[in-house]
Parts: structure tokens; C-alpha cells; sequence
């Protein structure tokens, strides 16, 4: 383990890769240090906190001949690329409704980072981000983008969104966005022509854990886990690297990581103007 | 105490009736129906006559009247019982224009008859367990409200503009705007909408999601789609997911219910919870023969969520908000 990056560096004989799993607003300072070094990166989402950032990061890698991977994960979860799988084979027709939702408790980590809007842009960027890259995924470019959410209406320890998407194929999405609740979920539903694919974490679970005991640790905790052989962030980073090792295009690319961004910073701006932003 | 019921036009009727039929000292007085076959049929069903037009039911010595009639006759059918003296339990959405609903409220407190919107989910149990929460302050003060009015094409009349006055936004956005409204004692304020015909092959909007914004600054969203199709367990939903400062609650009003999985039907949820329009016709009941000066859920109840699924179609024709009040 080391302290800092440059001390890994330094230290380290071989680095082919960097993984960069800092928070939101630290991605481009250590994307172009990377880049700098010669490194191929894999960044977490969101890309970056703000457009001509992500912008700048993906020129930078570019110019200097690196790879650079986001994490938009979602699409390796293998619930999610059933969905797309589905909707492909065209199991429910043409898609119409959507509605997405992604629940957690309001996140802790060092510095709070997560509660200064400037540095995580709140539950949009930081978690409906997922969504909307998926949704991007399935159902193309987004039209217009309408959102409510807690920005501006005061400060608690939570942060909650709906945002109404608006396709260019016509498909209408909810997504529902929450650091308001006491676990994580994660559900979609979408409605087609002639059927409906559905899915909830919280009810189509394989294993749930119960230790009897003080509510403390795990104690009286349900722990539920959805085991597989190969979790969905392995199955992201064997990606990437095949990738790499190919000079392949990925499933998700730095460019439709921007393009979710842009979507969540749609929202925001929704949000604090009262008004539909239209991207196209 | 003598009820009539004016057109079986909407499916509602059919329970309106039985609620009634369960009522002790309720007597289905006489059915009347602009389609004779539909009237007779359910005169036949229910033991009682079936009188031809509204003018002849409105001449019986009747107390009050149930219209289920199309949506664009509320008017006509609510007004013409008012001005013959009969308390009116009128079925949602009230009326398809605001000036239809504003001289329904007129006529009927002119003429000193009760006139209520049938927003029968107010009385299902869970629901008003919720309010009951919400009023305790178990969860804070409310924040922001998610809901979903769920449902099934049911064509007809409802897919014909001139009859029903919209498609899904004005079928289903009325009972959930009322909820809110009754949860929280505030006004919707501002509306938006994204709406369209996607699915259905008759042109009307079958898919909905309206945002909105009530005077007391809480924010919500509602889903009024018809997106439920025939494979689906059931006809659809009422859920709302409420976010307050200390908590949340999630309500599936209808989520009371064993899974049948049949080789002919397929996969079916069996509703057991409550019968929830037995509630609304006995409460309307019940305020007609207390004398009560006002129902329990009233025509301006009726209208102002009738206000924010006319303002959804504006802003949904326009991509922009629209202001209901300031």
C-alpha cells in the first residue's frame, strides 16, 4: 500500500494500468496524471463532475495514446443486459414506459465528499448516472430531460430525485433517484407494445442472511447477496482489459459516459431552473 | 332511502350497484340508460326497473342518484339532478372541461343537494393508514411523493376523446392528485408533463408521467399509464412512495393479494383486501340521510384534480411547465 499515487509510481516496477476509484471531483487531476505516465486508465462514474472536464480527460488520453475505461457498470450487471437482451429480441415489442429506481441510505466516506454538492453533484451524478447511461443504452438519444429533486429546497441528510426523460424514439422514462432510504434497491420496469420486463432487487433475491443477536455488526441485520461466479465489476474489468489487450471498442465507451453525464447535468439544471432542458 | 343509478357507461357502476344493494334501508330504485340494452340488462341484474332516459329516473321519488355516465355527460346528467333535488355521487374525473365542473358545484349548491366525487381510494384501509402515518408525523414532514396509477386500456368510450375527455392522463391521474391533497391539505401548484400515445394502436395518450409542485413545497411525480397489458397478474396499481425529513412510506394499495398461477388464466394476483367502493357508497350515503351540508369529498375536490390533468396536456403540448396558481 502506498500513501500516494506518485509514491506507487515510484515504487512500483511495472504499472501497466490505473484504476482510479477517487471521488468525482479528483477523476481529472488524476486521469491526465496517469495519461501523463503513460497509463492506460479505468475510472470510476461519473466520468467527471462537470462537461469540459470529461471532455478535457478524454482529448488528454487520446493525445497521449492511453485507453480511458469509466466504470459505468450497470451494463455488466447481468439483470440489466437480460433487459437489454429482451428488448433486442424484441420480447415486449416496441418499448414505450420506463420506469428506473436506485435507493441507498445517504453514502459516508471520507470527508463527507459525498454531501458537497459541488464535489458529487448528489444523487444524480452519483447514482442515477447508472441509470441513465442504461437507459441511453437501450433506448438512444435522450430528447428533453425534466427533473425535480431536494436541490434548493434546504438541507438534510438525504438527497432525493424523479427526473422524466424524454427519447428521441418517443420511449418516456422515470428515474427515481434516493439517498433517502434505509437500504439499497435497485428496480426497473418497461412497458412495451405487447409485454412488460420487470425487476427488484429487493423481491427476486437468492439468498438472504439473518444473524439472530444485538443490532449490532450484523446482528438482526438481513444481509441479502446475489452470488455469481463472476460479480459484475470483475466481469467490467476483464473487459477493459481484453480491451486493452485487443485494441478493442468496449461495451461502454468513454463517450457514452460523457453522454450520461450530460443527461445528469440536464437534471440538475432542470431542477434549478424549473424548466425541461432539451438536449437534441 | 331511494337511489338511482344514471348509464352503466362505466364499469364502476356495476359495484356502485352491488355497494348500494348491501345497504340496509337502500332500495335500488330504477336504472336509466341511453343504451336500453345495457339499462335492462342490469335493471335484470340488480332486481330493478330499468326507466329509460335520466329525465324519467329524475321524476321518480328517488333521494339521490349515482351517475357513472361518460365523462363529457357529467354535466348534463349531474346538473339535470340538481335541479330535480337529488344528491349526487358523481364518478371521476368529475367533468371534462373546468366550466362543466365549476356549474355541476353551482347547480348542486343552488339547488342544496350534496354533490361528491367518487374517489373511492380514499377509503381503502391502507390508505388512509398512510394518511394516519403521515398525520403522526412518523416519517417528518413530507418531502416528495412518487406515485403510480397503473392500469389496462380499457377502451370504449375511454379512448374516445369526445366521450371520455383524454386518455390515460385524465383517467388516472385523478385519484392520486386526490391523495396527495388529502394527504398534505395543499394545492398543486404547478404542473408538467411528458405524455403520448405509445402503445395502443387508437390514437389517445396511453402513457403519462406528470411532475408537480404543491404550495407547500413538496414535489411529486405520477405514472397515470395504461401500460398494464392483458399477461399481466392484474388491472394495475395505486402506489405512492413518500419521503419525509425522518422516514419513508411505501404504499401498494392493492398489494393485498394471493398469487394464482392457473393453466387458463395464467398468472393472476386474488385481490382480498377490502372493497373499497362499498366504503365510498355508504360514506355518500350515509351524509344524505345525516343531512350533511357538505360530502365528504366534494365537487371542488373533484375539480381541482381535474385542473392539473387538463394543465398535464398543456404542458405536455408545449414541453413547459404550467401554472395553475401562484
Amino acid at each position: 500500500m502506498f500513501a500516494t499515487y506518485d509514491e506507487a509510481m515510484q515504487s512500483l516496477e511495472q504499472v501497466d494500468i490505473v484504476d482510479i476509484c477517487l471521488p468525482t471531483y479528483l477523476h481529472k487531476t488524476y486521469v491526465m496524471k496517469a495519461a501523463d505516465d503513460g497509463k492506460h486508465v479505468i475510472c470510476e462514474k461519473p466520468i467527471a463532475r462537470h462537461l469540459d472536464d470529461a471532455k478535457e480527460m478524454i482529448e488528454y488520453c487520446k493525445a497521449r495514446n492511453v485507453r480511458l475505461f469509466i466504470g459505468q457498470v450497470l451494463r455488466f450487471f447481468p439483470e440489466y443486459r437480460e433487459a437489454k437482451r429482451q428488448l433486442d429480441q424484441g420480447a415486449i415489442g416496441t418499448p414505450a414506459i420506463v420506469r428506473t429506481t436506485r435507493a441507498s441510505a445517504f453514502p459516508q466516506a471520507s470527508n463527507h465528499w459525498y454531501a458537497d454538492f459541488e464535489k458529487s453533484g448528489g444523487v444524480i451524478l452519483d447514482m442515477i448516472v447508472h441509470d441513465f447511461d442504461f437507459l441511453r443504452w437501450c433506448f438512444g438519444e435522450v430528447e428533453r430531460v425534466y427533473a425535480k429533486g431536494m436541490l434548493g429546497r434546504g438541507f438534510y441528510a438525504l438527497d432525493y430525485a424523479l427526473v422524466t426523460l424524454r427519447f428521441a424514439s418517443g420511449v418516456i422514462a422515470h428515474v427515481e433517484g434516493s439517498w433517502a432510504h434505509d437500504s439499497f434497491r435497485m428496480k426497473f420496469e418497461i412497458a412495451g407494445k405487447t409485454g412488460i420486463l420487470d425487476y427488484d432487487s429487493a423481491r427476486d433475491q437468492p439468498l438472504v442472511a439473518v444473524s439472530r443477536g444485538p443490532k449490532s455488526e450484523f446482528g438482526g441485520v438481513a444481509v441479502p447477496e446475489s452470488p455469481l461466479k463472476r460479480n459484475p465489476y470483475f466481469v467490467e474489468l476483464q473487459h477493459f482489459l481484453s480491451c486493452i489487450e485487443q485494441n478493442a471498442e468496449p461495451l461502454v465507451t468513454a463517450g457514452d459516459a460523457y453522454e450520461a453525464l450530460r443527461i445528469a447535468l440536464a437534471a440538475i439544471d432542470s431542477i434549478r431552473t424549473g424548466q425541461p432542458v432539451t438536449l437534441r | 332511502m331511494k337511489v338511482g343509478i344514471i348509464s352503466f357507461a362505466h364499469m364502476h357502476a356495476y359495484s356502485y350497484a352491488h355497494a348500494l344493494k348491501r345497504i340496509a334501508g337502500v332500495e335500488l330504485a330504477g336504472i336509466a340508460d341511453d343504451n336500453e340494452e345495457r339499462g335492462r340488462k342490469y335493471a335484470d341484474v340488480f332486481g330493478t326497473v330499468y326507466v329509460g332516459n335520466y329525465e324519467e329516473l329524475l321524476k321518480l321519488d328517488i333521494d339521490a342518484v349515482v351517475v357513472t355516465s361518460e365523462n363529457a355527460k357529467h354535466r348534463e346528467h349531474v346538473v339535470a339532478a340538481a335541479k330535480a333535488g337529488k344528491h349526487v355521487l358523481c364518478e371521476k374525473p368529475l367533468a371534462t372541461t373546468v366550466k362543466d365542473g365549476q356549474e355541476m358545484i353551482d347547480a348542486c349548491r343552488e339547488n342544496g343537494v350534496l354533490l361528491q366525487t367518487a374517489f373511492p381510494v380514499r377509503f381503502h384501509p391502507a390508505v388512509i393508514r398512510a394518511k394516519q402515518l403521515i398525520g403522526e408525523g412518523k416519517i417528518g414532514r413530507v418531502l416528495a411523493i412518487k406515485g403510480t396509477n397503473h392500469g389496462q386500456n380499457p377502451g370504449g368510450w375511454f379512448v374516445d376523446p369526445a366521450l371520455s375527455g383524454g386518455g390515460a392522463v385524465f383517467d388516472h391521474t385523478v385519484h392520486v392528485v386526490d391523495l396527495m391533497r388529502w394527504f398534505m391539505s395543499s394545492e398543486v401548484k404547478e404542473v408538467y408533463a411528458e405524455a403520448d400515445n405509445l402503445i395502443s394502436d387508437t390514437p389517445i395518450d396511453d402513457c403519462g408521467i406528470l411532475s408537480l409542485e404543491f404550495e407547500n413545497g413538496v414535489f411529486a411525480t405520477l405514472d397515470c399509464s395504461w401500460s398494464r397489458n392483458k399477461t399481466f397478474p392484474t388491472w394495475g396499481d395505486v402506489t405512492m412512495e413518500i419521503v419525509g425529513t425522518a422516514g419513508t412510506i411505501s404504499l401498494d394499495a392493492f398489494n393485498q393479494k394471493i398469487n394464482l398461477y392457473s393453466d387458463e388464466k395464467g398468472h393472476k394476483y386474488q385481490y382480498w383486501g377490502d372493497d373499497m367502493d362499498e366504503g365510498l357508497v355508504a360514506d355518500f350515503i350515509g351524509s344524505v340521510r345525516s343531512g350533511k351540508k357538505e360530502a365528504f369529498i366534494t365537487g371542488e375536490d373533484g375539480l381541482r384534480a381535474v385542473e392539473v390533468a387538463l394543465a398535464a396536456y398543456q404542458a405536455a403540448e408545449q414541453h413547459a411547465p404550467v401554472m395553475i396558481r401562484s
